[in-house]
């Protein structure tokens, strides 16, 4: 998705070059949105083939668990239109995600938008705490770890593979078990308190933060090979302040395309954790739609995952092309 | 993920409502154990505040619209019925004091008891019972259960405020025991104008307790007693308003989860644990484990009668006497579950036991049987072969969790020359093969309080096809004689010749061996000793209205 800032070059006229890098900020959004339409098409279009292409009629699933006379069954597949020849139904409902009506869950039986609406808050919280975390943790870690000497870095790196390997259910059950079953510190039910939200935050940004660690200590490797860092230590710059200031932001530029990714990947991927913490949330709304072939929900989720990933991948593409000035210039983003 | 699922079966459901568990492997299923001590020591006490965490949660808390056995549990407390089943099977009176059937069974009036009123000001009367029976049949509600529960019901009319006339389309002896069931629960008149999506979170009855924020998807229910409550069914162990003042329900999916929140003072009970968990709670001071086994059809596998390998019951007769179920159930669930013996759980109202000799173990006989059905040959692999065919099972797996039991019965068939091959496929292949019957064996269990749920797996009517849609004969049975007995049984006169035709109907199914059964679930709460008198209602979901707190 990046790859579309590299299509507008910023106009390299001299004069108005404060007013030119307006401009290309504003055509980097437009850009950047009408690229997102079609993403979000794209989105709900392979949803809807997957969907139909998953084994099973629509209404034997929906019916499975029941025990209904032939007229009801007749019914329910009249009223979802569950009978109506395929590009029908892909018309109607893509006539229904333009207008923004997603209708009532065949399975939950009330409202898509109030369903998540309910539950969007829960996991929206639990990934901005994910993402704080992870940044705070992966920086300190990162800085900590770029150590010129070998085994300190292929320590550091080998921890991390070994959090990336973890299987996420497990590490919160070893979290719950040690933190609230046998220490007491936190509950493992009743996630609305802050409390609650310190172990499945910890179990959920432990891989991220190994991965983006690894990412940022490349960086700032890399970095520290580049001969601004020699001209800055020959003004006497403190070690310190070198990385701090100069060397980190050279490497945080591909740490926030990831995190960019880590973000949008989290809604969906929350899944584990809300189950094993008993927190309300959309991934285990996804589950239970996905396995229930409850349609208007995993549309609507699913679009609205994308939605969430497409602002968060254009919020990290401005944010690189404010931090790093090379972009501006020459319409790259390094 | 409970083994038993009342009045449904266990397969589609696992497609349908199968939690994460499944996912995280960690699914024990089946809950366990034998009740403890503490029943009634000490004298009880009013107040307090029950904390209980269950394993799973309706997808709609309205029972008139949803199938599951959450849902009955979860709104057993609010709501009340007209009559009263006991575990026996027995009827009592409740919100109806006493009843008439009709000469012919076509027509039930029903006297009900006065000064009942809902909990939201509404008064109980034959014109909220109408309401109540129409909106279960009405299209609207698309009912899965409850409507085909009284499929026999044309309609009801108001005789004068405390009386109700009841007409049914034919005689159904199974009536009374659907109205027991949360199912066909008494809810407010006035809840009922209102939209179904309404009823899924939140419904008002006159029940020991209301839900006034109603249930909270993926979170759970808080109740608050009904201090006006004082019309529990005389059948009950205990009458007048409830002695706990709330009930707060969570809902915690993963199992190992709600046995650390336990254990670690976070809840007082809880619900669904595995084997493995009650075993090791039952060897831990300050717990108990209150249980009562699940009425209906035992944990079973289903033979498929009707084509296949499994179609000639000398095959059947050769499987159920060449694999030692019982010590296999030993094996795999420590003890805490029973070896089934019938088509039925001992617990059933109308069970028979004269069939239980049938289910011995004897494998020269098995072998004799394999013989005679033809299977003689023998390949490299040790499996039995007729006209160089192997004798293979395939066994589509209800869910992840049946793992550990399928195994166990593998390596017994192998012993026997029988090859399975197990199967473990997603939901929509599932019903798929379910509905073209392509497998020899399926398993599932499928709880109710009465013999009826005879009719429900064995019915000619109940076979899964294309047009029928998923349905539970999933041995695909079909027996002349059999239907003959089910008319029978419905237009019976009394409960005493019900009972004797479906004692007719499991001796003539053992014959056939148009089921596998291998165990008794159980249904099971685990709690810290200071909670006191954990009951149970017909259908074996748990019950509270009795139940206090030391402290």
């Amino acid at each position: 998705m990046a790859d579309v800032l590299k299509a507008p070059p910023a106009p390299a006229v001299e004069p108005g070059r404060a007013a030119g890098r307006r401009r290309g900020a504003a055509r980097l959004v437009l850009v950047r949105l009408a690229a997102s339409a079609a993403v979000l098409w794209g989105a709900v279009t392979v949803t809807f083939c997957l969907l139909r292409l998953m084994p099973g009629g629509t209404a034997d699933v929906l019916l499975a668990r029941s025990r209904v006379s032939p007229e009801i069954r007749a019914q329910i597949i009249a009223e979802y239109r569950l009978d109506d020849p395929l590009w029908v139904q892909y018309a109607a409902y893509l006539g229904r995600v333009v207008r923004g009506e997603f209708g009532d869950s065949y399975v939950l039986r009330r409202p898509v938008w109030d369903e998540i609406a309910a539950r969007l808050p829960h996991t929206l919280l639990l990934i901005l705490t994910t993402l704080l975390v992870t940044l705070v943790a992966s920086v300190l870690l990162a800085l900590v770890s770029a150590n010129r000497r070998r085994w300190v870095r292929s320590s550091f790196a080998a921890a991390e593979s070994l959090v990336v390997a973890l299987p996420p259910f497990w590490l919160g059950l070893l979290l719950l078990t040690l933190f609230s079953f046998t220490l007491h510190w936190f509950p493992a039910i009743g996630s609305s308190s802050p409390m609650g939200l310190v172990l499945p935050t910890i179990a959920l940004a432990a891989a991220p933060t190994a991965v983006v660690t690894g990412v940022l200590r490349q960086g700032i490797l890399q970095a520290l090979e580049e001969p601004f860092v020699v001209t800055a230590r020959s003004r006497g710059i403190g070690e310190p302040a070198l990385r701090v200031r100069h060397v980190l932001r050279h490497a945080m530029l591909p740490a926030a395309t990831l995190l960019g990714w880590i973000a949008g990947s989290l809604i969906g991927g929350a899944v584990i954790i809300e189950i094993v913490f008993s927190r309300q949330g959309i991934g285990r709304l996804m589950l239970f739609a996905v396995q229930n072939k409850d349609m208007p929900v995993v549309i609507a989720v699913v679009l609205l995952t994308a939605v969430v990933f497409v602002a968060i991948n254009i919020a990290v593409d401005v944010l690189i092309w404010l931090i790093d000035p090379r972009t501006r210039e020459t319409g790259r983003w390094a | 993920m409970g083994a038993a699922r009342s009045l449904r079966p266990r397969g589609p459901a696992a497609v349908a409502a199968g939690t994460a568990t499944l996912m995280l492997i960690l699914a024990a299923g089946c809950s366990s154990g034998t009740g403890g001590p503490a029943t009634a020591a000490g004298t009880p006490r009013d107040g307090g505040t029950l904390r209980l965490a269950v394993e799973k949660e309706p997808e709609c808390l309205d029972p008139h619209q949803s199938p599951t056995e959450s849902a009955r549990m979860l709104t057993r407390p609010i709501l009340d019925s007209l009559v009263y089943q006991d575990s026996r099977g027995d009827f009592h009176p409740w919100l109806a004091t006493r009843w008439t059937i009709s000469p012919d069974g076509r027509k039930y009036t029903f006297d009900l008891l006065g000064g009942v009123t809902f909990t939201d000001g509404e008064k109980f009367d034959a014109r909220a019972v109408v309401a109540n029976l129409d909106h279960v049949v009405d299209p609207d509600t698309k009912s899965l259960l409850a409507a085909s529960l009284i499929a026999a019901y044309d309609s009801a009319k108001v005789v004068d405020p405390d009386t109700v006339e009841i007409s049914l389309k034919r005689p159904d002896s199974s009536f009374l025991g659907a109205l027991a069931l949360p199912n066909l629960g008494m809810e407010s008149p006035r809840t009922l104008k209102g939209s179904p999506s309404a009823l899924c979170a939140k419904i008002v009855g006159t029940g020991p307790f209301t839900a006034p924020a109603g249930l909270v998807p993926q979170k759970g229910i808080d109740y608050v007693r009904n201090p006006a409550y004082t019309w529990a069914p005389a059948a009950a162990s205990k009458n007048g308003p409830p002695r706990l003042e709330r009930i707060e329900v969570t809902v915690v999916p993963d199992g190992p989860a709600r046995m650390g929140a336990l254990t670690s003072g976070q809840v007082d009970a809880v619900t669904g644990l595995s084997p493995t968990s009650i075993g090791t709670l039952k060897r831990t001071p300050g717990f108990t484990v209150h249980s009562t086994g699940f009425p209906g059809i035992p944990y079973s596998y289903w033979p498929n009668t009707a084509k296949g390998p499994l179609s000639d019951v000398n095959v059947r007769k050769a499987l159920r006497a060449g694999i030692d179920w019982q010590q296999i159930v030993k094996n795999v669930y420590f003890g805490v579950y029973e070896g089934a013996k019938g088509p039925l759980s001992p617990s059933t109202p109308g069970y028979d036991p004269s069939v239980a000799p049938a289910y011995a173990y004897d494998p020269a006989e098995a072998g004799r049987l394999l013989d005679q059905a033809g299977w003689t040959g023998r390949d490299a692999a040790g499996y039995r072969t007729k006209n160089g065919k192997r004798l293979t099972l395939r066994h589509l797996w209800s869910d992840g969790s049946v793992a550990n039991l399928a195994v166990q019965i593998q390596a017994a068939a192998k012993r026997l020359g029988v090859e399975t091959v197990e199967e473990n496929v997603d939901g929509g292949t599932f019903v798929n093969r379910l509905l073209a019957g392509d497998y020899e064996l399926i398993d599932t269990s499928f709880s109710s309080p009465g013999p009826e749920v005879l009719r429900v797996l064995f019915g000619a009517d109940n076979i899964p096809t294309r047009e029928r849609g998923v349905n539970n004969n999933m041995a695909r049975y079909d027996n002349p004689r059999v239907e003959e007995d089910f008319r029978r049984a419905l237009a019976a006169k009394d409960q005493a010749d019900r009972y004797r035709i479906y004692a007719q109907v499991q001796r003539t199914i053992t014959e056939d061996v148009a089921v596998l059964p291998i165990y008794s679930p159980l249904s099971t709460v685990a709690a810290r000793d200071g909670v006191r008198q954990v009951g149970f209602n017909a259908d074996g979901t748990p019950s509270f209205h009795s139940t206090w707190l030391t402290s």
